[in-house]
Parts: structure tokens; C-alpha cells; sequence
């Protein structure tokens, strides 16, 4: 029986590994605009960071285009650094 | 919806975007932006696009601003003249933000009206999916509540048609049975 206040139980569930899929490889995506807000905001959690990989699924390659938009996103002032 | 390709070998094509507080005024706000195509002019550059986001709030604040207004340029011009524009601006007194973006290969342009546009029309999209998702929703209640009554009538028909079919049997043979009794006497 699993302690009721164990760090595994309040982790954040992630969705299996088998399913998951690059949202921007199914578009064929070839850059990542970074003024293109509702693009980007799905990959931004509440307090303004980036939601890693690990949950949203994306490839590597695309990750790394997407940090660097939100990056430019956030110096613009489109979104938040912190919130 | 056009791709970016430079003219010449020598020229390359950047993006501008510029940010200045929305409090400025309308003499500020012209004076500003003829010295920024001015500074453009100076370097010889070449414009390709010219994009006005107008007004919006800003994410966060800026120099004590909240509301900021957006310009892009597209400028075609020569790399080496990057640098003195961007000393340029960032001297400025009026400009909060500003970035110079090499945009990337197959980069289309597309006008920020069009992209609201189209975000709005997803953002319909799903509106329109939830209430699709509502409509089927009540009518699979009400498909379920009819089959229910169905049943319920069927059921009631079922229970309640018989009883009286066999009584009305029984009854008739029994006084079939009793009439042709001849034993039986009143």
C-alpha cells in the first residue's frame, strides 16, 4: 500500500509514453512564430514556464524552436515571465 | 502569404518588431516612427512589409507601462548596417522594446488582422464544438428517455394485455364447462 503523501502521488500523471505525438510534427511545422500567441500558450503553465517535454509530448527539435519563441515572446512583453 | 527571398546576394531580409508605450502622443508616436524608416533609409534598406498590431496590454510592465503598441517592419537590407540601427534604437527614448529577427527559411508573411482572424474563427470553432457536444448530448437524453417510455409501455402493455385475455378464456371455458355440466343444478 503506497503512503498517502508520497512525492509519486502528487506528480503530475503523464500520459502514455506510446500515444503521445509531436503536435507540431503532425502539422509540419518548419519554424515557430514567436508572435503567434495561441500557438504558444498551451506550452506555458500558469506561473509562465515552460511545460517540459516530458508532458507535452513534443519533439526535441521542436522544443528547442519553441523555447527560443517564447523567449522572444516574453522579452516583447506578449507573455510573462513569472506570474 | 508570400515567402521571404532576398533580391540580391549581398542584402538580407529582417524583421523589425518595435514596441513603444501607447501613451505616447500622436506627435510623439508620428515623429517616432519617421526616425525609425529613417533610420532604415540611412542604411539604404529596403522596405518589404509593414506590419501595425495597434494597441495591446502588455504581459507584464514595461518602464511603468501596461499598454503597449506593436509595429514589424520587413526590411531588405544590408547585414553589416544591422548594428548602427540597433544602437540607434536603443538609444531611443520612446521605444520600450525592440527585436531584430532573422526570420526563418520559408517564413511567410502573414498580417496580424488575418492571423486574429483565424484565431478567432478556431476559437468559434470550439465554441461551436461544445454546442454541437451539448445538442448531442440532449438528444441522446432524449432518445434514451423515449426508449425508456417505450419500454415502460411496452412493458405495461405486455403485463396489463394478457391478464385479461386469459381470464376471459378461463372464464369462457369455465362457463362453457359449467353450461355443459349437467350434473349442475341451480
Amino acid at each position: 500500500m503506497p503512503a498517502p503523501f508520497s512525492p509519486s502521488a502528487q506528480k503530475q500523471r503523464r500520459p502514455d509514453p506510446r500515444t503521445k505525438k509531436c503536435s507540431f510534427c503532425e502539422k509540419q511545422a518548419r519554424y515557430i512564430d514567436y508572435k503567434d500567441y495561441p500557438a504558444l500558450k498551451p506550452y506555458a503553465d500558469y506561473f509562465g514556464n515552460i511545460r517540459k517535454r516530458y508532458y507535452t509530448g513534443v519533439c526535441l527539435r521542436h522544443q528547442k524552436m519553441l523555447r527560443t519563441a517564447i523567449e522572444r515572446a516574453r522579452f516583447m512583453g506578449m507573455m510573462a515571465y513569472r506570474k | 502569404m508570400s515567402t521571404l527571398t532576398p533580391t540580391s546576394e549581398d542584402t538580407r531580409i529582417y524583421e523589425l518588431c518595435l514596441l513603444y508605450p501607447a501613451s505616447l502622443a500622436q506627435k510623439d508616436e508620428q515623429t517616432l516612427l519617421k526616425e525609425v524608416e529613417e533610420f532604415f533609409t540611412e542604411a539604404g534598406a529596403k522596405q518589404v512589409a509593414k506590419d501595425v498590431w495597434g494597441q495591446r496590454g502588455l504581459a507584464y510592465p514595461i518602464k511603468g507601462t501596461m499598454e503597449g503598441k506593436i509595429i514589424i517592419y520587413y526590411e531588405e537590407m544590408d547585414p553589416g548596417k544591422i548594428r548602427e540601427i540597433d544602437q540607434n534604437l536603443k538609444i531611443h527614448k520612446s521605444v520600450l522594446r525592440h527585436l531584430f529577427v532573422k526570420p526563418p527559411k520559408h517564413y511567410q508573411i502573414l498580417k496580424y488582422s488575418e492571423l486574429y482572424e483565424e484565431w478567432m474563427k478556431t476559437r468559434e470553432s470550439v465554441s461551436q464544438v461544445r454546442a454541437r457536444e451539448k445538442e448531442e448530448k440532449l438528444k441522446e437524453r432524449v432518445v434514451k428517455k423515449a426508449q425508456r417510455q417505450a419500454k415502460v409501455t411496452a412493458d405495461r402493455a405486455k403485463t396489463e394485455a394478457p391478464k385479461p385475455g386469459i381470464q376471459e378464456d378461463v372464464l369462457t371455458e369455465k362457463l362453457e364447462k359449467l353450461i355443459s355440466d349437467e350434473n349442475f343444478d341451480l
